[in-house]
């Protein structure tokens, strides 16, 4: 509890130091909006004049999109910063956070806070109640409850792959370049179902990355639909329990990194 | 013709020094390759006719997209903007040497090197994975060419004029996440513009983007051919001489506020 | 308060191959070297000693005063800060010390220096009373009000190490590191910051490790040095000890009345010459600077002449440079 509290007070001056850059917070907020723009753009030309992707409709895509929107907003507000770690090592601020008398972790994440996330919440608002309404869906309050729980497993996972990878950091130094390339990896594929890629990349994604986890599994649970390949449909309740398997991976290889980090000395 | 193999040269040491970045940076094209093409098999499938084209250009389209920009764009602007927010301008303003040239011809070195390096085995991946196919004709091949240099012109002085933004607001990390979407869209890069609604279609036909991707692209695939192929790069060259001199009278300006401003 | 004991620190640390070969290499395997950042040093710091810890860039300073922090697990060799042993029980032993690093803030960037301060009071758990009993103490120590509502990137780097020292002590700390607290400061503050650590080591007993490379520092502030270079501690005594034991070294520098070529001379040397004035460099066990003076008269009139002492800081540099032959 004591971290807790000291996390929203971390949190609380992270946001008053982002305040001091506001001219930036408006181009950031249009080019973020843009971009998703420009993303569910792309499908909605393709799906529209095709009117499926593989038995996916339009709405049912941009839901899809926006599912994972909503976990990656969470995520981009709080948790960007992860992906810096390498930086907090090279510039020595790391150090810091080892010569306090609290959780280092706690220290860490809330060091810094990032507003695009907002941009990308507001567009995931937008596009979630514009997907329920045309979809025409009644939910019941499981699934509305699921769909809360889908959400933050996304933060979750897109977190702690995130923290996975920053990790490596510790060893080589640098982890940024294949932090970014798996994240540009994963938006990729948050914007197609899953099930049009071959059971190889399947496999990749639903096990080694477990990225397929953040939306589109939950997806089929959430809009009833089968999946094509037939036998991974058990997997479609399952993000909650993998993003708390991802948790404990994660907080396990970093506190092993901080051992390492001490011994060796970076 | 020697300052661009100097840059050349600048930039191989450079991606040397960065090897990991390069492999990453191939790494995702590859993947970005794979996507595309599984989605243009999965539609092709559904509604045959509704490409216009065959599924073997298609496939070609949209792989070329991605082989494209391996080499096409260079970024500018992220030189400019951190020459002027480092100070380091003032040492590019006091060599003897047009601005806008040294920044071609930087450009240019960067383009030749990622040329030789990047897009050739991407393409050759291409070509065995991904079934990309070969121009039609030695004609397409060859306009093909014309089209990809004036493309690269265009792509540079828009990257030029995004680069000289960063004197009034210092930061254009977010301004270029924009500008990158919006290029992509409008380029046709993946999707081509005859596959796009009337209204938006009718936008991209005017704007200088589909030089980029678009109009190098469908001259590739056979899409494009004879007095239409001619058009099209004659629209391109159009583009080009206007964003020169557009980039030559932004520069004049911002030369102007930094001599002013003493860096 | 402080007892090191064998204390080592070994890194290994990859060897980087040269050219395009070499880098192709690294790819696949990796050799490694060790590095003896700190190899084998004991020492004892009582409570309230002011500690100069000086030595070359890479000396190990900064590794060691890490492995006081906890921040840094020893290779081998003990560890004791009052009593904890600080990479096993870091957090308790991080309530006990303050640090300041004098290359990096500590403090928020953006936000004004009294909201760090505020973060600082909640992370240390410092009682209310005490944190305004301390934050009147530093607006009459070090005039804290001046700047506490100004963001940490808009300060001098003055006001920025003010402000880092108030933040290192909030929490009164038994001991303070401080790692090149000086660097880059002008004078006025320098000679501020050094009544405040002496204030501060007075009055509340802090015991303090400085490392610095402004001898002033040391000799107007410590009570004690401590000299490391590659690894090892190579002098620990206090500043007038040293010039005893090193400082065999006198310069005689003569004024003449003309011009004069260069001359020998027994048992010196002329190091320096500049207009009439020449420099004699000689041992004072082996001669006295009078009979030195009555040698040179004999030869050439002189106008005037003084002895220099030599600076701390070039016994200092005998010192490494001892050191550098043994090594």
């Amino acid at each position: 509890m004591d971290s807790l509290r000291l996390y929203f007070k971390l949190i609380r001056i992270a946001f008053q130091a982002r305040m001091q850059y506001r001219a930036d917070f408006f181009t950031g907020i249009i080019g973020v909006i843009t971009l998703n723009v420009v993303n569910l753009g792309l499908i909605g030309i393709l799906v529209s004049r095709f009117n499926n992707l593989n038995g996916w409709t339009l709405w049912e895509m941009v839901f899809l999109y926006c599912l994972w929107i909503l976990g990656h907003s969470i995520y981009s507000l709080f948790f960007w910063h992860i992906r810096a770690l390498e930086d907090y090592l090279i510039q020595g601020t790391f150090d810091q956070f080892l010569l306090r008398p609290a959780n280092p972790f706690i220290l860490f994440i809330g060091r810094e806070v990032q507003y695009l996330g907002l941009a990308d919440a507001t567009f995931g608002i937008a596009g979630f109640v514009l997907a329920y309404t045309n979809l025409g869906l009644h939910w019941d309050w499981v699934k509305w409850v699921f769909f809360g729980l889908a959400i933050v497993s996304g933060t979750l996972l897109e977190t702690t792959i995130n923290l996975l990878v920053a990790c490596v950091a510790f060893w080589t130094g640098r982890s940024r370049r294949v932090g970014g390339l798996i994240m540009q990896l994963n938006s990729m594929i948050q914007h197609y179902p899953m099930d049009i890629f071959g059971t190889t990349f399947r496999v990749v994604v639903t096990g080694l990355i477990p990225v397929a986890f953040m939306n589109y599994y939950p997806a089929l649970m959430l809009l009833d639909k089968t999946d094509r390949l037939g036998g991974w449909g058990w997997l479609s309740y399952m993000s909650p329990i993998v993003a708390i398997l991802m948790v404990y991976l994660s907080a396990r290889l970093w506190n092993f990194a901080l051992q390492r980090y001490s011994s060796s000395g970076g | 013709m020697k300052i661009f193999w100097a840059f050349t040269r600048q930039a191989f040491h450079n991606s040397v020094v960065f090897r990991v970045e390069f492999w990453l940076r191939f790494l995702s094209i590859f993947l970005w390759m794979y996507t595309i093409q599984w989605v243009w098999r999965i539609l092709y499938t559904q509604r045959p006719g509704a490409f216009g084209v065959s599924l073997e250009q298609m496939v070609t389209y949209g792989v070329l997209g991605m082989a494209l920009e391996t080499f096409m764009d260079v970024g500018p602007e992220w030189y400019i903007s951190q020459q002027v927010r480092t100070g380091a301008i003032d040492t590019d303003l006091m060599k003897p040497l047009d601005f806008h040239l040294h920044m071609l011809a930087r450009s240019t070195g960067e383009m030749l090197f990622s040329l030789g390096v990047l897009a050739l085995p991407t393409f050759t991946v291409g070509f065995i994975f991904f079934g990309l196919q070969m121009p039609p004709t030695l004609e397409a091949g060859l306009l093909f060419a014309v089209s990809i240099t004036l493309g690269f012109l265009v792509l540079f002085h828009l990257g030029f004029l995004l680069g000289t933004l960063v004197l009034a607001t210092l930061d254009i990390r977010s301004i270029a996440w924009a500008y990158y979407s919006l290029i992509s869209f409008f380029a046709g890069q993946m999707v081509p513009l005859w596959l796009f609604p009337p209204a938006l279609r009718a936008v991209a036909e005017v704007l200088p983007f589909k030089s980029a991707y678009y109009i190098p692209s469908s001259i590739y695939i056979g899409a494009f051919t004879g007095q239409e192929a001619l058009q099209a790069i004659g629209f391109q060259l159009v583009w080009v001489v206007i964003l020169t001199l557009i980039a030559r009278w932004a520069w004049s300006r911002m030369d102007a506020r930094l001599v002013v401003q003493g860096g | 308060m402080i007892t090191v004991s064998h204390l080592k620190k070994y890194y290994q640390r990859p060897v980087r191959q040269e050219g395009f070969l070499g880098s192709v290499r690294t790819l696949f395997s990796t050799k490694y070297e060790t590095t003896q950042a700190v190899d084998d040093i004991s020492f004892h710091i009582d409570e309230g000693e002011v500690v100069g810890y000086i030595g070359p860039n890479g000396a190990g300073k900064s590794t060691s005063i890490k492995m006081l922090c906890g921040i840094l697990v020893p290779t081998s060799g003990d560890i004791k800060v009052n009593g904890l042993t600080p990479h096993e029980n870091r957090m308790e032993n991080a309530r006990q010390i303050g640090a300041v690093f004098g290359q990096k803030t500590q403090l928020w960037w953006d936000v004004p220096v009294i909201e760090s301060l505020r973060l600082f009071r909640d992370i240390y758990k410092v009682s209310g009373a005490q944190y305004k009993h301390n934050l009147e103490l530093f607006n009459d120590l070090l005039d804290l009000h001046e700047f506490q509502n100004t963001p940490v990137r808009q300060l001098s780097l003055g006001q920025r190490m003010r402000a880092d020292m108030a933040a290192a002590l909030l929490h009164n700390p038994r001991l303070l590191f401080l790692d090149e607290p000086m660097i880059g400061v002008d004078v006025v503050v320098k000679e501020r910051l050094r009544t405040f650590i002496q204030q501060i080591n007075h009055e509340r007993k802090v015991t303090v490790l400085l490392t610095t490379h402004d001898m002033i520092d040391i000799e107007k502030v410590c009570s004690r040095i401590m000299i490391i270079d590659h690894g090892r501690i190579v002098y620990d005594g206090n500043a007038d000890q040293m010039r005893n034991q090193y400082g065999k070294q006198r310069t005689l520098v003569v004024e003449f009345e003309e011009h004069v070529p260069d001359f020998e001379t027994p048992h010196a040397k002329i190091v320096k010459s500049e207009g009439r004035k020449k420099w004699f460099a000689f041992n004072r066990f082996e001669t006295s600077p009078s009979s030195l003076i009555a040698h040179i008269s004999t030869s050439y009139p002189i106008l005037d002449l003084a002895v220099e002492e030599p600076e701390i800081e070039a016994i200092v540099r005998t010192i490494y440079q001892g050191t550098a032959e043994v090594a």
